[in-house]
């Protein structure tokens, strides 16, 4: 019954989308300034009934509703009741009707928030992102329904991996879908704005806090991803380049891009071009992203089971919605006048789309290359991190520099700032304070050092002038801040990383480096669904004669049947002490993974404060008109 | 200006766009062209039941014989098992079931509770013998003739296209 | 003559063109540099063109009962059930590590036989067997 009325209450939404479509070519031809109250009307219908199909799939997860093959296939009776509605987006079909709600939410927040007063703007978007909708409904309802009956009703269901069972990563794609499928509103928009002709300082405010808030999203987004990988995978490492990684990172290059594009266009009219295909691009490669994964041809320690017939039909839709978007763009562009001087802000910020979008090439060549020499030549190969890291850290170099040189300079000026200046003198020194201690011989991540001290030192001076000017921008001082830390620690943690694989028996010990590592004993538990083998550890700080306890645990599931290596993590504020254990083919051996990571909590700490700048962005749109 | 711009996008997309499909499409064809048509292997499989053994050469004594990769934890598997009952009423056509990576007890209480299709049932709990017939993941099912040949290879559950088209081939 | 103007966009230009030149060289360089290739073990066996210095990746399934353990090491076979390839591996094994599944080491070859690994991969889902395993196992069921 549940399953019926899912269908019924998708389908009754798809319907009203189309309705909304059909209407909104109707009133394309009405004159006047006013959208008529059916809109509003069918909108929060649409809106209503696709939040009812999103209900049923969850009630069916909570209720063990074995009735449909997705509840069937994914969960479990003993699953903890957290875990049993994180598991409804926790697959493809479920996630899919998530992508649509959240596409309905934003389609019906921007009708009913948007102060734009051009009313074929307003109803082209509309006209826009229902068409987005509805495609991505006859998708669902045609290929990936996650309401598919079955029938006889199975008693027990298949259970979720437990490596999925993990509060990061269950909060993580919802957090992710509001950053990359909200990016559709201002792609919707940025069509609509192209033929209704919108001009620039208008489009601006309009997208503004669009783009503010998917992109808060998006960050939290990704820094949710790395805190799973990095507390539940056991390797120690929170980015591994892979690509479903980096199907999240390469719309949040866009998205920086964007948000620093329409600050321009707010203020001085210029880059109205960049805003319009950047807008359009950031969804584009969210599409682009979601077709990687979800259709399988690349292999990922969490892409989605494998089905080409999902590629085929998301890959006709990128296609349409490109040729689309090309064709509308070339025919309604307007021409624009590129008249910025140099040194001036807005110069600073083209320079770093340019930045972003090498960034978003590199990573893009990086995912995409082993596919294509699969495809056309037959070579199987796999593209290593080295490549990323390689490539991407030398300009991290200009970026941050730029980063701290820019914001100095004012809009409308063309001179350049005195380079030397007190701030730099005082980078330079505390650098060389650092450098002294750390004695690092790498030149580049020296000069990378270097420059985020700059760019940290010059932000935090920029706020306390600001506080004296009463001025204060605030946005831009934290994640730039932000961003410095975050290059400086992940540089620190890099260096600093310790990392020893060894084999030991139980009472034996081992020294490493500074450290004696004891395993005292082993005890087995049970927790909801496992049973485990728990090893209790004792690291001794040889200089610093300090002990610490860790716990590794290993751990046996039975629905599905499956093992998992709980890596037992202190987080320290300065450094996170790592241990995992696993045993092999039943012997009394245990290999035993020590790491110390330094600075974990101040990288994370970072990312919070870049995000919380768009938050403050947002916020802060009130102010200017 | 304009114009040379857009073609020169033009022609990126259409390269990048026709790779993606291409790289779509590799799975597939793979996957059932290249085994249509040939032979299966004569090997000894271990029937489900007891531990003697079934050698495929028997199968030349039958006309058309359906065999299915199953197991009671696959989801898609219980999907299509009323398409085999369906499929198992026709005289035409014996179904050899092979119990792919399974648990007896489970895959015992799988067929009492949706029915049992199975002419033959054989046991794989390593899998190794489904890879004789480059089978690797469930469910998947091939239709053979008398010859040994592979006439069909589906991959996935049986949908009703499927059966019509089974039908159809075993009427002749 | 060119006037200032069209001479300071010229140089603009041709130093532009050439930074970019050299950074996308740069890109494809250390593209192939970090490039891993993937073998079987028959497809390590049969070939000629092994370096074997280099880094790569050897896909197939652990042969049953061939995971033996020590203090030291870990030593598996993995077969392609065509052929086969000794592994010595130093280091933690993912939880999917287990005889009769699929798995991918990375790592350099000693000679033909064997193999060092730095790294082993095996997949989440525990029926899953990814795609280039599938593919070089099928070619050798031929």
């Amino acid at each position: 019954m549940l399953s019926n009325l899912g269908i019924i209450s998708s389908s009754t939404s798809l319907l009203i989308s189309l309705f909304l479509i059909y209407l909104s070519f109707v009133e394309l031809k009405i004159s006047g300034n006013q959208i008529p109250k059916k809109i509003y009307k069918f909108s929060l219908a649409q809106l209503i009934f696709s939040s009812l199909s999103f209900l049923i799939l969850l009630i069916g997860y909570v209720f063990s509703d074995f009735s449909m093959i997705n509840v069937y296939e994914n969960s479990h009776t003993t699953k903890p009741l957290f875990y049993k509605i994180s598991g409804t987006w926790g697959n493809h079909e479920g996630s899919l009707l998530l992508w649509i709600n959240i596409l309905v939410i934003f389609s019906f927040l921007f009708l009913i928030l948007n102060k734009n007063k051009n009313k074929n703007f307003k109803i082209f978007t509309l006209i826009f992102q229902n068409l987005l909708i509805s495609i991505f409904f006859i998708f669902l309802l045609t290929n990936s329904n996650p309401f598919s009956p079955v029938f006889p009703v199975p008693d027990e269901g298949l259970g979720l991996n437990p490596i999925l069972q993990d509060p990061a990563l269950a909060i993580h794609p919802p957090l992710l879908y509001v950053g990359f499928v909200g990016s559709s509103i201002y792609f919707s928009a940025a069509l609509a704005a192209l033929i209704s002709k919108v001009e620039a300082k208008s489009l601006a405010t309009t997208l503004k806090p669009w783009i503010s808030i998917s992109w808060f999203f998006q960050t939290t987004g990704i820094l949710a991803g790395s805190i799973w990988a990095y507390y539940e995978l056991g390797w120690g490492g929170y980015w591994f380049w892979d690509p479903v990684e980096n199907s999240s990172l390469m719309p949040w290059f866009l998205m920086t891009a964007l948000l620093h594009s329409v600050l321009v266009l707010e203020r001085r009219m210029g880059l109205y071009s960049w805003v319009i295909i950047l807008s359009i691009l950031t969804f584009t490669m969210s599409v682009v992203g979601t077709f990687l994964v979800r259709s399988g041809i690349l292999n990922s320690v969490h892409t989605f089971a494998n089905d080409p017939s999902r590629g085929l039909f998301i890959l006709t839709f990128l296609v349409l919605m490109v040729f689309s978007s090309i064709f509308i763009f070339f025919k309604y562009t307007p021409s624009e006048k590129k008249n910025y001087r140099i040194f001036s802000k807005e110069f600073f910020i083209l320079i770093n789309n340019w930045f972003m979008t090498f960034f978003l090439a590199v990573v893009l060549i990086g995912t995409l290359y082993p596919v294509f020499l699969d495809t056309l030549i037959g070579e199987k190969i796999s593209v290593g991190p080295p490549y990323y890291n390689f490539v991407l850290a030398p300009f991290l170099i200009p970026l941050l520099f730029l980063m701290t040189s820019g914001p100095k300079h004012k809009w409308v000026s063309s001179e350049t700032k005195k380079f030397f200046d007190i701030i730099l003198f005082l980078s330079s020194l505390l650098f060389l304070i650092i450098f002294f201690v750390i004695k690092e011989n790498n030149l580049l991540i020296n000069l990378i050092l270097l420059f985020s001290i700059y760019l940290i030192i010059q932000t935090i001076f920029d706020f306390y002038e600001n506080l004296k000017n009463r001025n204060i921008n605030l946005s831009r001082i934290i994640s730039h801040f932000g961003f410095g830390l975050l290059i400086f620690f992940i540089s620190i943690n890099h260096i600093f990383s310790v990392e020893s694989n060894f084999n030991v028996r139980v009472g034996e010990k081992k020294d490493i480096k500074n450290y004696v590592i004891k395993f005292k004993n082993l005890e087995t538990s049970s927790g909801n669904n496992y049973k485990s083998v728990v090893g209790y550890f004792e690291i001794l700080n040889k200089k610093k004669l300090t002990k610490e306890n860790l716990k590794p645990e290993i751990r046996v599931y039975n629905h599905p049947k499956t093992i998992t290596y709980e890596a037992s993590i202190n987080s320290n504020l300065f450094s996170d002490t790592y241990l995992t254990m696993s045993n092999i083919s039943n012997s009394d051996i245990f290999n035993i993974k020590f790491q110390k990571k330094p600075f974990m909590n101040f990288i994370w700490f970072s990312v919070l404060l870049v995000s919380l700048g768009g938050i403050i962005n947002f916020f802060n749109r009130k102010k200017q008109i | 200006m304009k114009k040379i711009n857009l073609i020169i996008i033009f022609i990126f997309l259409i390269f990048i766009f026709t790779t993606l499909y291409l790289s779509l499409d590799n799975r597939k064809i793979y996957n059932t062209e290249d085994i249509v048509g040939q032979k299966i292997d004569e090997v000894e499989l271990t029937l489900f039941n007891n531990n003697k053994t079934f050698n495929t050469k028997e199968i030349s004594n039958y006309k058309f014989t359906l065999i299915n990769f199953w197991a009671s934890w696959c989801g898609p598997c219980r999907k299509e098992h009323k398409n085999l009952i369906k499929l198992s009423k026709n005289k035409n056509l014996k179904i050899i079931g092979v119990n792919f990576k399974d648990n007896k007890t489970q895959a015992k209480e799988f067929l009492k509770e949706m029915g049992d299709p199975f002419f033959i049932l054989i046991k794989d709990p390593k899998g190794k013998q489904s890879v004789n017939f480059g089978v690797y993941g469930i469910p998947e099912t091939i239709l053979v003739n008398e010859n040994l040949e592979i006439l069909k290879k589906y991959i996935g559950p049986l949908g009703l296209k499927d059966v019509n088209e089974i039908r159809k081939i075993i009427k002749k | 003559m060119l006037n200032i103007k069209t001479k300071n966009r010229l140089s603009i230009f041709i130093v532009i063109s050439v930074l970019s030149i050299v950074i996308i060289i740069f890109i494809l360089k250390t593209l192939e540099d970090n490039v891993l290739y993937f073998y079987s073990p028959s497809d390590i066996k049969e070939s000629n063109k092994i370096v074997f210095g280099d880094k790569i990746k050897i896909g197939g399934m652990v042969k049953s009962g061939s995971i033996k353990t020590n203090e030291n090491e870990i030593k598996f076979i993995i077969t392609d059930y065509k052929n086969e390839i000794i592994v010595s591996y130093k280091g933690t094994v993912p939880a999917l590590f287990a005889e009769d599944k699929g798995v991918v080491a990375e790592g350099r070859l000693q000679d033909k036989k064997f193999f060092l690994a730095k790294r082993i991969l095996a997949k989440h889902d525990e029926n899953y067997m990814p795609p280039k395993i599938k593919e070089s196992l099928e070619k050798n069921a031929k």
